[in-house]
């Protein structure tokens, strides 16, 4: 294992003050220089009889057994390495379903799930499963008795994930791990959005399938890993070779899982301090923001929430044109806005929670990570009240009076109270 | 591609846009397209010569990158225009003007060019400013006053008890909810104010334009956290056992929606 430093080795965003870490990360250069062996040199098939084979299966089930403990997984061969998130979640949703089918056909996810869970549960509908969605409430958490409520005797899968993408709310991923126990129903978390940042150890929580992605930790890009509990059966949805016990053939990238393996020992190992230390960051935004711009408001859960996420929205302007502003500022930030996606679709995880479509529209998310700093916190500041103010003069919707009278003290002659 | 992939024709109208504000005297009209649900609203103010010329216009816009670019587009495309020249700008030749629009923000552009027609149209018919914009919506408008009789809605028995109020005894019940109460005048509307000490959440529901509620109730709701839902009607109660969703009939898109909410207040 690497010796932690106190200062990670610098990376370049290019003069942008990044604050998107959710949607991409940089490579640890510490976990690049890991990796760079393994391109010319390591470079052998782990499935090969020969000396060069043998050495890169060393290396493979060497890389397997430290991902295998970063999680607590019981035994390394309960990590699967696939090609990313996306195919961790196919792996586990599709391919326990097709699995079980005779066990029953209804699986159970949430509504705060990542779009390559729902479309994979659109897909199970299409092909003779029944899904339900199991609502969350005004932060995003799931209720555990909700979900009960939901569970039928057909039921052979849960999906949840540990923590959103997007808002950052951490779900009671423990309680309802414990509730499902011995009841038959298998568990699948999608743990993209919360490995690295809060603690996850499969020998405490009784989680049946856990998606990784190895980016989420500073590791390279086009690698994730799915946990399989020893004892759970599940069907590939990728065939050939058979390599990884069957479940995901391909010959394995021994670079990337080298990498991934390099940045789950740096995570094991900085973890808590950086968590601290992006928290304090995330902290200062949003008391920052909630304080000096008024008519801002947090969106997710005030305190259950991932330390790197600070989700807004702002009355009266609009996603897409704070992120140009943002981005003529040298800011990158990610919005929930509708006229930001694809389909035109404000986001499924907002409207879930119970906000109106026009409010869907102003989000605005900062995610933090690595290398950002506290000055990053200064330079967003210096810029995005500016923002805000200039789309609020175009925008006929904006109510000043209304704004500054929400983020004060109402005036005596008013009936409004104080809220909360 | 991208929907922020923009010409940088089209950037430079979003950073720098013409013809902003609104006008105001004999010779104004106003068109105003969009409403904040789309995520895009516009208002285009134009004022008109004796001998039907654009002599001003003006415009105001809640929306995306596009969104702002077209509308100052089309201000500069039609100033000094006779109406019926203007008449004959299409989306196309926003989005042409522009040096193009991605594909899925096409129709920002044709939103821009409806509004200046709507504004147009007002003109001609001698609609008056401060009317045009209590309309939100030109086109697919169909305001109706706010009577709780005349809604219909489907499971209500079903909620008794299991998320549905009738009648609120303690406001404090609802702590933490997602509550929408249905605007059935005054005294709804302050039920709705005196909730926010409770929730953080409560959406006052309205068929009509804005909430059938006295000149003093409206101040205190404007300054107040209530968040107002216009133009939208209760159709169904929703949810496994207990209150989960109301379905939603938008009045002014005329289409159906869910809208989460773990108590729905309809008071007697």
């Amino acid at each position: 294992m690497r010796e932690p430093r106190d200062i990670p080795p610098p990376v370049s965003t290019g003069g942008v003050t990044y604050a998107d870490y959710q949607s991409s990360k940089p490579v640890d250069p510490r976990v690049v220089e890991a990796m760079l062996p393994y391109f010319s040199q390591g470079f052998g098939n782990a499935a090969s009889l020969h000396a060069v084979g043998d050495d890169a299966t060393a290396t493979l089930e060497d890389a397997r057994a430290r991902i295998a403990c970063f999680v607590g997984a019981a035994e390394p061969a309960e990590i699967v390495f696939t090609s990313g998130a996306t195919e961790a979640n196919n792996l586990a949703i599709m391919g326990y379903a097709l699995r079980n089918r005779r066990k029953g056909d209804h699986v159970i996810i949430t509504e705060a799930e990542h779009i390559s869970i729902l479309n994979i549960a659109k897909y199970l509908e299409k092909n003779g499963f029944r899904v339900t969605r199991a609502p969350i409430d005004l932060h995003g958490r799931v209720s555990p008795k909700k979900l009960r409520a939901r569970m039928t005797d057909e039921t052979i899968l849960v999906s949840v994930g540990w923590a959103s993408n997007e808002i950052g709310t951490v779900q009671p991923i423990e309680e309802i791990a414990d509730m499902l126990a011995g009841s038959g129903i298998v568990l699948h978390s999608d743990a993209i959005a919360a490995e690295g940042l809060v603690p996850i150890d499969m020998g405490a929580v009784p989680v049946s399938l856990m998606s990784l992605s190895s980016n989420d930790i500073y590791g390279p890009r086009g690698l994730g890993a799915l946990y399989v509990r020893k004892g759970v059966n599940v069907a590939p949805v990728l065939l050939g070779g058979g390599q990884e016990r069957g479940l995901r053939s391909g010959t394995e990238d021994l670079a990337s899982i080298v990498g991934m393996a390099a940045a789950a020992d740096i995570m094991t190992a900085e973890r808590v301090d950086e968590v601290r230390r992006i928290k304090r960051i995330r902290d200062r935004l949003v008391e920052r923001v909630l304080t000096e711009i008024p008519g801002s408001h947090l969106n997710g859960h005030p305190t259950q929430r991932l330390a790197n996420n600070a989700h807004f929205r702002f009355d009266a302007v609009e996603g897409e044109a704070m992120i140009l502003g943002l981005r003529d500022a040298g800011i990158a930030a990610s919005t929930g806005s509708a006229c930001s996606s694809k389909t035109l679709e404000p986001s499924h995880t907002l409207i879930s929670c119970g906000l109106l479509h026009e409010e869907a529209h102003g989000s605005l998310e900062f995610t933090f990570g690595r290398w950002s700093a506290d000055d990053d916190v200064d330079r967003i500041m210096d810029a995005l009240p500016g923002v805000i103010e200039r789309l609020r003069k175009l925008s006929p919707l904006y109510d000043a009076l209304a704004s500054a009278a929400a983020a004060t003290e109402p005036p005596a002659s008013t009936e409004k109270k104080v809220a909360r | 591609m991208k929907s922020t992939q923009y010409s940088e024709k089209t950037l430079e109208h979003f950073r720098n846009p013409r013809n902003v504000g609104t006008l105001e005297g004999p010779n104004v009209a106003v068109g105003r397209v969009g409403n904040p649900v789309c995520g895009d609203m516009m208002d285009i103010y134009i004022k008109v010569t004796d001998d039907d010329r654009i002599e001003d216009i003006k415009f105001q816009t809640f929306g995306c990158g596009s969104a702002v670019a077209t509308s100052s587009m089309v201000t500069e495309l039609v100033r000094g225009m006779k109406l019926d020249d203007a008449l004959k700008v299409t989306r196309g030749d926003v989005a042409d003007a522009l040096d193009g629009l991605p594909p899925i923000k096409m129709h920002c552009s044709n939103l821009a060019a409806d509004a200046l027609h709507e504004a147009i149209k007002n003109w001609r018919e001698g609609v008056k400013p401060e009317d045009a914009v209590k309309a939100t919506g030109g086109t697919a408008c169909h305001a109706r006053p706010a009577e709780v009789a005349e809604v219909e809605i489907a499971n209500l028995e079903a909620y008794e008890g299991r998320g549905l109020f009738t009648k609120l005894d303690d406001l404090s019940e609802l702590a933490d909810q997602r509550v929408v109460v249905l605007d059935t005048g005054d005294a709804a509307a302050q039920t709705a104010i005196d909730l926010t000490d409770h929730t953080a959440r409560v959406v006052l529901m309205t068929a009509g334009k804005e909430p059938s509620v006295s000149p003093a109730v409206r101040s205190a709701l404007r300054l107040s956290d209530v968040k107002i839902l216009a133009e939208a009607q209760p159709l169904e109660l929703l949810g496994e056992g207990e209150l989960e969703r109301i379905r939603v009939h938008d009045l002014n898109e005329d289409e159906e929606y869910e809208l989460t909410a773990d108590a729905f207040v309809m008071l007697k």
